[in-house]
């Protein structure tokens, strides 16, 4: 319980003045009630989405429901690739996938709490051009790169950056595809 | 005040729903919310909370203040619908509603819901 509470710093003072005694109290409910390790995962992602939620509302008034999925799977990306570029050892590499994998399922899980009811998100049902486009960017990348040769320092920094562009459209278009065919393919409710 | 015509998002919508039937504390509002969506959706404090705060910027809930003395724990605050809550939740009621209707209507042998 204390944890938690030593947890709690991470929201916004404001937030926690005003809320913080009830969200305890809470808690220890669920603990009652629930599995502890159970109780605790979830925490642990509910946490993860809505600290920075809250800290974004303190500066802007509403933030667009997908920025905090978006910046989450920004970091998953960014574990992807350090998994694949900066990865020179087992470890680094299991670290990096594993930062991937951990924020990928927060990403998804922040989306699909932000989503509307019954309304798939726009972007989501481009979710293919997302991926068609970042396939595109990779393809046109190695093609120029296989014509010009070796890159200057410049030439490969502009390379990196739409190496990048490119990988984040892919994991964009990934992440909304999976949301999006959950959607649809998801469990229905009885009756 | 919400916007008219734009849908709620998940977490509000089973937050107001929830509270149709009158009001409610943060556990019993996390509870009656798991109930209605069948085990579906499950907030932790945060989400629980936060979104509690939205609405109530956003003059769709309100705190209780006229309360009775409960035999249950004082310390809990106990939030319910406002008019306009109450107006946007059947809202979206009527929206879901129609929105079921359409997709059965169009389902293979005019299946039901």
């Amino acid at each position: 319980m204390r944890l938690y509470q030593g947890l709690l710093c991470l929201y916004p003072r404001r937030f926690r003045e005003e809320y913080g005694a009830d969200m305890v109290l809470l808690f220890t409910e669920q603990l009652r009630d629930g599995p502890a390790p159970r109780v605790w995962l979830r925490t642990a992602v509910d946490l993860t989405i809505t600290a920075p939620t809250c800290h974004l509302e303190t500066h802007m008034h509403r933030p667009p429901t997908s920025f905090v999925p978006l910046a989450i799977g920004t970091v998953s990306v960014a574990g992807l690739l350090f998994a694949l570029v900066g990865g020179s050892s087992p470890g680094m590499v299991g670290l990096g996938l594993a930062v991937a994998a951990i924020a990928g399922a927060v990403a998804v899980t922040a989306w699909r709490q932000n989503r509307t009811v019954a309304a798939a998100p726009p972007t989501g049902e481009h979710w293919w051009r997302f991926l068609a486009t970042g396939v595109a960017v990779l393809v046109a990348l190695t093609v120029v790169t296989t014509i010009t040769g070796e890159l200057d320092s410049w030439s490969w920094m502009l390379a990196m950056v739409v190496l990048l562009s490119g990988l984040i459209s892919i994991a964009a278009g990934f992440v909304l595809g999976v949301v999006h065919l959950a959607g649809h393919h998801g469990p229905r409710a009885a009756g | 005040m919400k916007r008219p015509g734009k849908p709620l998002p998940s977490a509000s919508l089973h937050i107001v729903l929830a509270l149709l039937d009158g009001e409610l504390h943060g556990y019993a509002l996390m509870a009656r919310v798991a109930e209605l969506s069948d085990g579906a959706v499950r907030m932790g404090p945060g989400t629980l909370y936060g979104t509690l705060n939205r609405l109530v910027d956003d003059g769709l809930i309100e705190e209780t203040t006229d309360r009775v003395t409960r035999d249950d724990n004082e310390r809990r605050r106990y939030y319910q619908l406002t008019t306009d809550g109450r107006a946007v939740a059947v809202d979206e009621l009527v929206r879901l509603q129609g929105l079921v209707h359409r997709i059965a209507a169009h389902l293979p042998g005019g299946a039901t819901a």
